[in-house]
């Protein structure tokens, strides 16, 4: 194989001639393709990871233009799914590569087959649960992954190599509970942040690919880019104490569906129900300020036994009904991968 | 006895990045956060000396409390 186009790559001392061999033989996993995921997926693909799969359960939007850097006007004119454009644009980018899309909703049923064989998997989901079940089927199979998120102007970013550095659970021992992580929909995001957390997970896969573990340390790395600061923070003494629920006594709750949320689509309703899971305990009111300064959302209600608003999405636009214990219908789809997407976007999760 | 506090994104709006703080004895990291107005709920990742704590661990002269909110967006 030519290593040609990655010339400038192979002349960086640290990958070289046999890094980017390494990195043509591999296999990334991009779990959820918005800001993160099309940040990541476009550096590794540019650089040669020889298998990309791009996993996402969504449709591009006008929306996601601002921050989403492999979607153009023309995916959303098409209504495309954000898996089959991202591996369309990246097919444009390099046709060298192998790269498949899969639309699909991240699922404990899906997920050990979904990061089956990848050499890393970089984290581009929008919700704690999904990251949680990933950190479940990564650690079971030994397969290190890259943490991040971002949301106003902050970003933070961590690699798990399993037996090696803190997971994700030695870390945050539960999901936070629905209604208390702020959303990119409700606290809004600054364009550029994505792009800096996204080349940065991507660097770390590319550490991986390459075959230079040595490279990576078990830092908590967190980004204001508005203040312009950026903080390391050393794990490497986290996991000593921490009877770690996954990693160290390798009960994968999440993947055995235990401590996941149900989603279930209501029969001739076309309407989806989500159950979090148990112990949620949301304030309506509070939650109801946020998603009224949400762009397109409109008519909203709330009394003490729900929170009611429109939302866009389906085919004509979705009815979301939020209880206090977190508990959600979602009307106007019969897709449950439609109504995780609200959910996670409004609710947050 | 003195403590350091490290707050992370989000939850440095309106309060501070880094701070020393003096308490007057060993208290829970749990009365910090209320001296702090920090809501429980907002607090994701606790790590006293670089080490995973719960909020009901009490803290000593010298401590670094590093407070983390979920940043969940992708």
């Amino acid at each position: 194989m030519s290593l040609e186009r990655y010339n400038r790559q192979v002349l960086f001392s640290a990958i070289g001639e046999a890094g980017q061999q390494r990195i043509c033989r591999a296999t990334a996993v991009v779990a959820g393709c918005g800001a993160l995921g099309t940040a990541s997926a476009n550096a590794l693909a540019r650089a040669g990871v020889g298998h990309l799969r791009i996993v996402d359960r969504d449709f591009v939007e006008e929306s996601n233009l601002q921050r989403q850097v492999l979607f153009d006007e023309h995916d959303c004119r098409e209504n495309l799914p954000k898996a089959i454009a991202a591996e369309r644009n990246l097919r444009a980018i390099n046709s060298a590569i192998a790269i498949t899309g899969i639309v699909t909703d991240i699922n404990p049923a899906n997920a050990e087959e979904l990061v089956k064989g990848a050499d890393v998997v970089v984290d581009g989901t929008d919700n704690f649960e999904t990251r949680f079940l990933l950190n479940d089927a990564c650690v079971k199979h030994g397969i290190p992954w890259v943490y991040g998120g971002a949301v106003g102007s902050t970003g933070l970013m961590m690699t798990i190599i399993p037996g090696q550095t803190p997971c994700l659970r030695c870390l945050f021992e539960t999901a936070p509970p629905p209604g208390m992580t702020p959303t990119c929909e409700t606290a809004g995001i600054l364009g550029a942040l994505p792009g800096v957390v996204g080349n940065w997970q991507a660097a770390e896969a590319l550490k991986i690919c390459a075959g230079r573990r040595d490279a990576i340390s078990a830092k908590l790395l967190s980004v204001d880019l508005w203040s312009g600061e950026v903080q390391q923070l050393n794990l490497a003494r986290a996991r000593e104490n921490a009877a770690c629920p996954c990693c160290k006594r390798r009960n994968f709750e999440f993947l055995e569906g235990q401590s996941a949320s149900t989603t279930t689509a209501l029969c001739g309703r076309n309407a989806v129900q989500i159950n979090p899971r148990t112990g949620a305990t949301l304030d309506l009111q509070q939650l109801a300020g946020r998603v009224r300064a949400t762009a397109g959302i409109s008519g909203v209600t709330v009394n003490r036994f729900l929170l009611k608003f429109s939302a866009p999405g389906g085919d004509s636009g979705l009815e979301v009904t939020v209880f206090p214990d977190g508990r959600a219908i979602i009307k106007g789809t019969s897709k449950v991968a439609d109504a995780r997407t609200a959910y996670a976007k409004y609710v947050g999760a | 006895m003195q403590v350091e506090v490290r707050l992370f994104a989000a939850l440095r709006e309106g309060r501070f990045g880094t701070q020393r703080l003096e308490l007057a004895v060993p208290c829970p990291v749990r009365d910090l956060l209320q001296l702090l107005s920090i809501c429980e709920g907002e607090v994701f990742l606790c790590l006293v000396n670089g080490q995973h704590s719960k909020l009901d661990r009490k803290l000593a002269d010298g401590d670094v409390v590093s407070l983390f909110p979920a940043v969940g967006g992708g």
